[in-house]
């Protein structure tokens, strides 16, 4: 039975040591007897947490001299100076008022930029998952037709493609399509092994842009691992377990870097 | 040294932690630790020793932020909208910062200076309420409304950004 009834405010009460010592014992059962509320506060802790190993770093660093100096009294009172953190300010107040007006939105609204490799392995990731999952339209070019299938991508989408030959990790090609990449084009062969797993290798012609990794959601499914690198962006993608899909993958792309005359 | 220096001095790495949240920019963090340095020896006369140092110049820091951001707010509404945020905005990432400090920082600038400010000062920085709301110049019950919003507002953000976002493994 609790002496009096918590609410949301009482999460921030609690977490700020705001709430009186009598009423803790209370409002903790009542967090347990109220699943959605004790979740909100664990995340509300988490991100305090989160916030404050942020920002703890600034308190190791070596104080600028410029700020000790003035402190302690030995260096003179600069002359005018304007301040660079009046335009940060001024940034500030724009980006709060562009997130409320809702003219920036996700990722952009506050201010992490969508990187290429995101965007590749993102769209490799969509791609897999539609295409991947089709029974009767999973490409447009069976493997029968191989040669006509990569020269016409090869085409399409601006580098010289191969069919890596997977034979070795158990998965031969099932086919290919064609598809949109933003303003661009890429070309996705499609494989699958004796067990139907599928996995699929995503070509597009990228930028300058040189970087390598395996990128995965958080809520799960296929993960891709990608390189970016001398104007290729390749995406290999599937659901196999990590170390597994990095092997694969990296056989293919050393297949058609070397099929394109690049390795 | 005088007293009351030693006593400023000793101030500075936590006004630049204050200062780096409200801005995120180093330099200009800096910047805006220098100007509240400025001000406070000039006032130097007007505080007691009884004062507590840390309390008095977070004050003096948090109104000249406040100042700037206030001038800058009538200007950002009628000439800043039409530019893009994120050209307009973008902070250089700190190599050393990790993905996750990266991700709360940008989410931190994201939310109202005026949240944000009593997010930092409460939650990082560990004043009371009764202190912050002092501090700030605002009622307890604004303080408290606004911390509870800047939380709401920066979890909100984050949701958005792990809709969207993945973790992201760097071959090694």
């Amino acid at each position: 039975m609790t002496r009096r009834d918590f609410s949301e405010r009482d999460i921030h009460l609690a977490l700020d040591g705001e709430l009186p010592d009598e009423d803790r014992r209370d409002f903790e059962a009542w967090l347990e007897a109220t699943p959605d509320m004790k979740a909100r506060s664990l995340r509300f802790e988490a991100d305090r947490a989160r916030l404050r190993e942020a920002f703890a770093g600034v308190l190791e660093e070596r104080v600028p001299d410029r700020l000790a100096m003035r402190a302690a009294g030995e260096a003179p009172a600069p002359a005018t100076r304007v301040a660079r953190w009046r335009f940060a300010a001024a940034a500030a107040v724009f980006l709060a008022l562009g997130a409320g007006g809702g003219y920036l939105a996700g990722v952009e609204a506050i201010g992490i930029e969508p990187q290429a490799e995101d965007e590749l392995a993102e769209e490799a990731i969509a791609a897999h998952t539609i295409y991947a999952a089709e029974q009767r339209h999973a490409v447009e070019v069976g493997a029968d037709d191989k040669d006509h299938l990569l020269a016409w991508l090869s085409k399409r989408v601006g580098l010289t493609l191969v069919a890596p030959d997977l034979a070795a990790e158990g998965f031969h090609l099932v086919g290919g399509r064609l598809l949109p990449a933003g303003q661009k084009t890429a070309g996705l062969l499609l494989y699958e092994d004796a067990g139907s797993n599928r996995i699929s290798i995503y070509v597009t012609a990228e930028g300058d842009e040189k970087s390598k990794g395996v990128y995965k959601h958080e809520t799960g499914g296929a993960s891709a691992v990608y390189w970016l690198d001398d104007g290729w962006g390749c995406a290999i993608v599937g659901t196999l377990p990590q170390d597994r899909l990095v092997d694969v993958g990296r056989k293919a792309y050393r297949q058609l870097l070397a099929g394109a005359g690049m390795a | 040294m005088d007293q009351r220096r030693t006593a400023i001095l000793a101030e500075i790495p936590r006004l630049r932690r204050y200062a780096r949240a409200l801005l995120r920019d180093r330099d200009s963090a800096d910047d805006l630790v220098q100007d509240c340095l400025e001000r406070a020896l000039s006032r130097l006369d007007n505080w007691t020793s009884d004062e507590n140092p840390r309390r008095w110049l977070f004050t003096i820091m948090h109104h000249l932020f406040v100042d700037q951001t206030r001038r800058t707010k009538r200007r950002a509404e009628v000439v800043m909208m039409p530019l893009e945020g994120s050209e307009a905005m973008s902070v250089p990432a700190d190599q050393t910062e990790s993905v996750a400090s990266r991700e709360i920082m940008d989410a931190l600038q994201a939310i109202s200076p005026d949240r944000r400010a009593a997010l930092v000062i409460v939650g990082v920085e560990g004043f009371s309420y009764a202190e912050a709301a002092t501090m700030l110049g605002i009622p307890a019950g604004t303080l408290m409304s606004r911390v509870a919003r800047g939380r709401e507002e920066l979890r909100g953000l984050l949701d958005d950004v792990g809709r969207r976002r993945a973790i992201r493994v760097v071959e090694r």
